[in-house]
């Protein structure tokens, strides 16, 4: 036998190796199956899931502030502040007076103006 | 959670989505359609089992990577673009990567693998059956350097046409001939006992 021939023995053993290798392909078995199925399952399930919805720019800014019961002692803090500033209760100062101790009239000469209307008005 | 005790009956039986292309059912499922999953798995599952098989020449191994390969293809799905390459090229390239992630972690301790020395005691038939109970062309296929080996497999075992093997291998078709030419010459050799021909190139 020459080694062509001997070759061409072994294309063909390999070959009746790969056909045999083609028939006896193996079935997916049945419990890898099911785990394929299950995580497709969790993949789909995680897709359908709705994502959270949108909140709006005031609920967040009240969350930030710590939400409704928060507000309630706000908003009184903030009518208190609105009435004292409207009418200060006597024993208070006024901070006008503290800020800007002048009388208008000293104001309006600082500016060098005719101041003579005031008086006519008077 | 669908039921999955029984995961392929469906598919096997008249499913009118059996019809449907590897693409569509991809879309199918990116938009919550389970049963698209199940025809996928049965029409594709098996091709990647069987790769993964061929590759690793170990079932767990293989088994692990398949589920692995599939996982990503139901992650892909919504970034799937239809008509571009087929769904089955995408999987066989994720199969091929990670049966070889894993031979790459394997290889300093290969030992386990290495066949056992053949018993002196054991008459030319017996030695036979004993080859044949190990899958002769399984022991050649795990000596072939990795890319020769893949190309063979998709060549000569799962049959594919060379023009899709280069898509999967990402090379040129010239280049596939050329792999599966000197895998094939190499596991003549190899089960011919004349492993010291082997050029163990790899290209």
């Amino acid at each position: 036998m020459n080694w062509g021939m001997m070759m061409a023995e072994d294309d063909m053993e390999l070959d009746q190796l790969f056909a045999q290798a083609r028939s006896a392909r193996p079935d997916l078995p049945d419990d890898l199956a099911v785990r394929i199925l299950t995580d497709a399952e969790t993949v789909r399930l995680d897709r359908l899931k709705p994502a959270a919805p949108e909140r709006s720019v005031w609920a967040r800014i009240l969350d930030g502030i710590g939400g409704w019961q928060s507000m309630g002692g706000l908003v009184a803090a903030s009518a208190a502040g609105v009435w004292i500033g409207f009418a200060a209760p006597d024993f208070l100062p006024d901070p006008a007076t503290i800020l800007y101790p002048q009388d208008t009239s000293f104001v309006v000469a600082d500016l060098g103006l005719d101041t003579t209307f005031l008086e006519d008005a008077e | 959670m669908e039921d999955l005790t029984s995961p392929l009956q469906d598919v096997r039986g008249t499913d009118c989505a059996a019809d449907a292309s590897d693409d569509a059912l991809l879309l199918q499922f990116a938009e919550g359609d389970a049963a698209a999953a199940r025809v996928l798995t049965a029409r594709l599952g098996p091709k990647c089992f069987s790769v993964a098989q061929r590759m690793l020449g170990n079932r767990a191994e293989a088994e692990d990577v398949t589920q692995d390969a599939m996982m990503r293809l139901w992650q892909m799905a919504p970034k799937w673009v239809p008509g571009q390459a087929k769904v089955s090229t995408w999987l066989y390239r994720v199969t091929l990567n990670l049966c070889v992630d894993v031979l790459r972690k394997k290889r300093p301790d290969r030992l386990d693998d290495v066949p056992e020395p053949e018993d002196e005691d054991l008459s030319a038939a017996d030695r036979l059956q004993e080859a044949a109970r190990k899958d002769a062309l399984q022991m050649a296929l795990s000596q072939l350097p990795d890319r020769q080996r893949q190309a063979v497999i998709l060549r000569h075992i799962e049959e594919l046409p060379n023009p899709e093997i280069a898509g999967i291998m990402g090379i040129s078709t010239e280049a596939v001939e050329s792999l599966t030419a000197r895998g094939k010459r190499a596991l003549v050799a190899i089960l011919a006992g004349r492993q010291d021909e082997l050029g163990y190139d790899d290209g």
